[in-house]
Order: C-alpha cells, then sequence, then structure tokens
C-alpha cells in the first residue's frame, strides 16, 4: 500500500463523516421543525393538547376543538412553513446566481411588484383580503418577468450585474409609484400597512391550498437542481468551462425563484428578511456548498417563519401583529452573533 | 470627460435656471435676469419668490443629490459591491427609525427637531454597525452583514410603529421618509453647505485610495495601503455626508445607488473622474426630481424622493442598455 492511497481513503473517509454529521443535523432539524409546528397548533386562545390536534388531523371528527385546528391554526402553521421555506430558498438561489451577499428574492422585484399590485388594487378596486393574495402573486411575477426581461437585453444576456441593476430600479420605481399613491390615499395606506410589515393571520386553507402547488414544484426543483445552483454560484466563466449553459441555467433559476417567492408574497406578504439572512446563516454553518444550503435554508426559513409567527401570536397575545417584526426581533441578534464571529473568517 | 462634464454641467445649470422661472407664478427669464443685475428695481413680490423660495429650494435640492452621489461611490468602492449605497452603512435604516419614533411615537416632540433626529439615528446606526464589525480589523463582508441584521431590527422596529401607529401621523412619517426638500430655506442650505465642505474636499482628494482598495483587502495591503484605516475613514466621510443629506432632505434613495453608476457607463471606474461626475449627476437627477414633482400635479406637491426614481429609472435603462459603454 503506498501512502497516497491509505491517503485518499482516510480523506474520504473524512468526507463521508462530514456528509453523515450534515445528514444527522438535517434531520435533526426537520425533527425540530415538526415539533415546533405541532406545538404551535396546540397554541391560541384555547389551547388544544397534541393528541387532540393530531386526530384532528387525521381522524376529523367535526368537532369544535377540530374545527379550529382545521380551519384557523392548521392553515396559518402551513403558510407559514411554505412562506419561509420558500423564501429562504429562493434567497439562497439569488445568492448563488448573483454572488453577492446583498442578494434576496426582493430583489428580483418581487415585494415591489406584489406590493405595487396589492396597493394599486386596493386603491383603485377595494378589494377584499380573500383576494389580495392573486394580485400579490401576479404583480410579483409580473415585476420578476420584466426584471429578467430587462437584463436580458444585449449582447451577454442576463449577467449577474445586469440581474441586481435592474432589478434594484424596478424595486425603486415601483416602491415609489406606490409610496406616491399611499401618501395621498389614507384609507388604502390604512387597509395595507398591516400587509406590508408581513402577516399570516386569516389565511384559509383553499388560500394555501391554492398556491401550495407553486412553492412545492419550485422547492423540489431547487432541490433537484442543487447541484447545477452549485455550479452557477461559481461564476459563468467556471461553469461554462465544466460544461454547464450559464444563460439557460440563470434563466431557470429565475423562473424557480419567481415561482418559490411569488407564492411566499402571496401567503405572507413582502417580508424580506428570511430570504435574506436564513441562507446566510446556512452559509455559515454548513459551508459554501449549496448543496447542502439549498435544503438547510428550507427547514432553517419554515422554523423561522413558524417560531417567529408563534411568538407574535402567544407573547404579544394579538393574533394580527406582524409576523415580519417578530421575525427580525427573533432572528435579528442571532444572525449578528453569527456574522460577528463566523463570517470573514471562511474567505 | 471634458464633453461630459461639459454636457452634465450645463445640465444642472439649465435645472437651475428652470426652477427659478417654473412654479405656480412664473417668471420669465428677463425678469429673473433683471433681478440679478439691478436689484433695486425689482417687483418685490418676484424677488420674494425667487430669492427666498425657489433658491434655497433649488440649492437644497443640489447639495443633496451632490452628497447622496458621492456616497454612493464611496460606498460601492469600500464594500466592493455594486449594489451599496449610503444606505447600506445602516444611514437609512437609522434616520428611519429616528424620524418615525419622533413623529409617531412622541406626538408632542417639536417638529424642528427632526433634522437633528435623523441624523443622529443615521450616525449611531452607523458607529454600531462599525463597532459590531470590528474584530482584529473589519472586512467588507462583515460590514454588509452586521448592516442587514442591524438594519432588520431597526426596519423592525419602524414596521412595528408604522403597523401600529396613529394613521394620521404614520402619513406625515412616510412623506418625511420618502425625501423631500419642501422645507427648504436659506439658514438650512448654509448649514448644510458649510457642513458638507470639509468631507466632500477629502472625499475628492481620496479617489486614488478609492482606486486600490477596489482592488480587494490583500492587493490593496499588498500595495502598500493601510487597508483598515482607509476603510474606517471613508465609512467616516460616507456617514457625515450622507446624514446630512438625509437629515436635511429625508430619505431620498436611488441617487447614492444609480448615480455612480451611471457615472461609470460615461466616464469609466478611475474615481478621479467618477465622483466629479457622479456629484453632477446626483444633483441634476435630484434638482429635475424636485422641479417635475413640484409642478406635474400643482398646486399638489410629490415628493422629491419619489420622482427621483420615476424619472431615474428609463434613463438609467436606456444608459446600461444603449451603447453608451465605457467599461461595463
Amino acid at each position: 500500500m503506498s501512502s497516497g492511497g491509505s491517503f485518499a481513503a482516510a480523506r474520504s473517509g473524512q468526507i463521508k463523516t462530514a456528509e453523515g454529521t450534515r445528514v444527522s443535523a438535517l434531520a435533526v432539524l426537520c425533527c425540530i421543525l415538526a415539533a415546533i409546528s405541532i406545538w404551535s397548533v396546540t397554541l391560541g386562545t384555547s389551547r388544544i393538547p397534541v393528541a387532540n390536534v393530531l386526530s384532528a388531523i387525521f381522524a376529523f371528527d367535526g368537532s369544535r376543538e377540530h374545527l379550529v385546528v382545521t380551519t384557523l391554526r392548521l392553515p396559518r402553521v402551513l403558510a407559514g412553513l411554505l412562506a419561509g421555506g420558500a423564501l429562504a430558498v429562493a434567497g439562497a438561489i439569488m445568492q448563488a446566481m448573483t454572488n453577492n451577499p446583498l442578494a434576496s428574492p426582493g430583489l428580483l422585484g418581487v415585494n415591489a411588484g406584489a406590493a405595487f399590485a396589492v396597493v394599486m388594487a386596493t386603491s383603485l378596486l377595494g378589494i377584499g383580503s380573500e383576494t389580495v393574495i392573486w394580485f400579490a402573486f401576479c404583480g410579483a411575477g409580473a415585476a420578476a418577468g420584466i426584471v429578467y426581461a430587462l437584463a436580458s437585453t444585449g449582447p451577454s444576456g442576463a449577467t449577474p450585474l445586469k440581474l441586481v441593476l435592474a432589478g434594484a430600479v424596478l424595486t425603486t420605481f415601483l416602491t415609489s409609484l406606490t409610496t406616491a399613491v399611499l401618501i395621498f390615499d389614507q384609507n388604502t395606506l390604512d387597509a395595507v400597512r398591516l400587509w406590508t410589515a408581513g402577516s399570516l393571520s386569516g389565511r384559509t386553507m383553499a388560500q394555501v391550498a391554492a398556491v401550495a402547488p407553486y412553492i412545492l414544484v419550485g422547492l423540489s426543483l431547487a432541490v433537484l437542481f442543487r447541484r447545477h445552483l452549485m455550479t452557477l454560484s461559481l461564476g459563468a466563466e467556471i461553469a461554462r468551462s465544466v460544461g454547464q449553459n450559464p444563460i439557460l441555467w440563470r434563466g431557470l433559476a429565475v423562473v424557480i425563484v419567481i415561482l418559490l417567492a411569488g407564492g411566499a408574497v402571496a401567503l405572507a406578504g413582502p417580508v424580506g428578511f428570511v430570504g435574506l439572512v436564513v441562507p446566510h446563516v446556512a452559509r455559515m454553518t454548513v459551508g459554501v456548498d449549496y448543496r447542502w444550503i439549498v435544503p438547510f435554508s428550507a427547514a432553517g426559513g419554515a422554523l423561522l417563519v413558524v417560531l417567529a409567527d408563534t411568538l407574535g401570536r402567544t407573547v404579544f397575545a394579538s393574533q394580527s401583529f406582524p409576523v415580519g417584526v417578530t421575525m427580525a426581533i427573533l432572528g435579528a441578534p442571532f444572525f449578528i452573533w453569527l456574522a460577528r464571529s463566523r463570517a470573514g473568517d471562511v474567505r | 470627460m471634458t464633453r461630459t462634464v461639459a454636457a452634465l454641467a450645463l445640465a444642472v445649470a439649465a435645472l437651475l435656471l428652470a426652477s427659478l422661472a417654473h412654479g405656480d407664478h412664473p417668471v420669465a427669464f428677463g425678469e429673473l435676469i433683471s433681478l440679478v443685475t439691478q436689484p433695486a428695481g425689482a417687483n418685490p413680490q418676484v424677488e420674494m419668490i425667487v430669492l427666498d423660495l425657489r433658491l434655497p429650494r433649488v440649492l437644497l435640492a443640489l447639495l443633496v443629490g451632490v452628497g447622496l452621489a458621492v456616497t454612493g461611490a464611496i460606498a460601492q468602492a469600500v464594500m466592493r459591491n455594486p449594489l451599496a449605497e449610503p444606505g447600506i452603512l445602516g444611514i437609512n435604516a437609522g434616520a428611519a427609525l429616528a424620524a418615525t419614533t419622533l413623529i409617531v411615537a412622541l406626538d408632542t416632540a417639536p417638529i424642528h427637531l427632526l433634522p437633528w433626529a435623523g441624523f443622529a439615528g443615521a450616525s449611531i446606526m452607523a458607529v454600531a454597525i462599525y463597532v459590531l464589525s470590528w474584530r482584529n480589523g473589519t472586512t467588507s463582508l462583515r460590514i454588509i452583514l452586521i448592516g442587514i441584521g442591524l438594519s432588520a431590527l431597526a426596519g423592525a422596529a419602524t414596521t412595528f410603529l408604522t403597523a401600529f401607529g396613529e394613521i394620521r401621523d404614520v402619513q406625515r412619517a412616510m412623506i418625511w421618509l420618502a425625501g423631500s426638500v419642501y422645507h427648504a430655506d436659506w439658514n438650512g442650505v448654509q448649514v448644510l453647505a458649510l457642513w458638507l465642505v470639509v468631507p466632500m474636499t477629502l472625499a475628492l482628494l481620496s479617489s486614488r485610495e478609492l482606486d486600490l482598495i477596489r482592488f480587494g483587502d490583500n492587493a490593496a495591503q499588498s500595495l502598500g495601503q493601510r487597508v483598515n484605516l482607509i476603510r474606517a475613514l471613508m465609512i467616516l466621510l460616507c456617514t457625515l455626508i450622507s446624514g446630512a443629506a438625509v437629515a436635511a432632505a429625508g430619505l431620498i434613495g436611488f441617487v447614492g445607488l444609480v448615480a455612480p453608476h451611471m457615472a461609470r457607463r460615461l466616464v469609466g471606474p478611475a474615481h478621479a473622474r467618477l465622483i466629479p461626475v457622479s456629484a453632477l449627476i446626483g444633483a441634476a437627477l435630484v434638482m429635475a426630481a424636485d422641479l417635475v414633482g413640484r409642478t406635474i400635479i400643482a398646486p399638489a406637491q410629490l415628493p422629491a424622493g419619489i420622482v427621483t426614481a420615476l424619472i431615474g429609472a428609463p434613463f438609467f435603462a436606456w444608459l446600461l442598455w444603449g451603447r453608451h459603454h465605457v467599461a461595463a
């Protein structure tokens, strides 16, 4: 046996243990997520024991407690899970694609487009809360489409720089229009201000079921193509030299982000924090490897949103406390600590 | 370069004249000239409108535009990030929180404290971000990340206030946050101009250091630059300039982000050219925005900060995707 062979064996052993640690860490994270979700359903103005929650899901009998679980609490928790996971994964993809630590799903114009559509619809048509999600979804998709189209013009296609600049410009443009409307229309401001802070209150099972397919398709595409995202994050030149067509894959990545972030904005309103911060947390804990950042972001984002929403409606005892605020209170100190102790050493 | 600067300077001068002449009470150019040549014989009403109302306002717009554009150029070089703007240092989040607290939470606070609150909020936030990212020196990545975190916290507090405050106060806060130069007076213009002299001169003098630091910490260090010191100085300059601009006019976004990019398209990335050209573009943007904002739906007025993006975005798109490439 040559020493080189044993070295290679030892190294592959090391890699295997690192993989093992990550798999078990992910499994633990998912278990915590499941436990927190069920715990969240039990909490509220009336406490419902875990056994009743489970029986409401698996053996529904139409009692008052079961109705509370299935019509009020479960949709809210599911909306939180979906929106959180979707936003975090969309953020991870944006950061991989643009190689910019400031990139978030909102940079594609998703939040600004949704807010613009909702404000316009509320101001001109006076829509109610049931149809808001569709205006948000369409606004988000349209804005992201415009950003990508703007960035793709020209010979080099949608380079990361053009993409982020087009996104930033359209975002400011739409936000300005929205602000201009809100400054003159106090009623609309009053109607949408809670929505713009990000809120999960009043989500119905029908709404969740309507948006879920988009998010689930987006999530499975992201997990399926996580290797390609990793390659994409290395930059156009390296990606091309290992055989990837960066223009094609960047386009696909944008489609995934639109599905994920559009759905999430429809469910939870324009919340920025998850999509920006959770991928950073994942990168600082599991390393710069998007094959792992994607699943860890999904679990972490879902955990953060559900936890924040649960705390918001129990500690602050208000069903409409905006989840965007609790999320930042909960997540930002941890993120600052992590950035202080980890970032800059990795590079 | 000369042609670009001349064209931009002409544009700024034209905007200045147009802003003096246009408004609810139009003033003919002949009257403007006679106001300068024979001040004694001027109509006192016209004199009051032009000299006491319109001139300070347009000068304030000019100063704010210059300040924001220059700090944007510095921030993009120091952070080595095309998305950087003064707000990345926490200026906007800090000022927004301070102003919203003053307007929404402390009903009785006198309104003339608003600029001071804005400046205090902006500088406290910038200092906090810098201090928290110091660990055996700073890195631009760490400053960006800590900035994201702290801005999110301040943003959460602002959101809380806007979501649950008295709707009338919230709307007033939104107007301030949108950024405007409605309330310009000579006193404010003088204070801002004096305040900006030293930091702006320093910014112009440091173009070589900015060229160096843009290459990355290691390259700059091996070329003899004391990276941590320069970065701290540049962040201090940014805070002084944009904090004052924000205090004077509220949150005028977009200029700090986009003016440097426009300038880079026109004259390339060297800061000796980039900074003056950015300054001219920024001035033209804010002046044009204020002129449009106060005439387009007169007698109502749109805040300059809103119009900046509305007229700046199409122009930027034309520059970015037209054939005006000096260096991408």
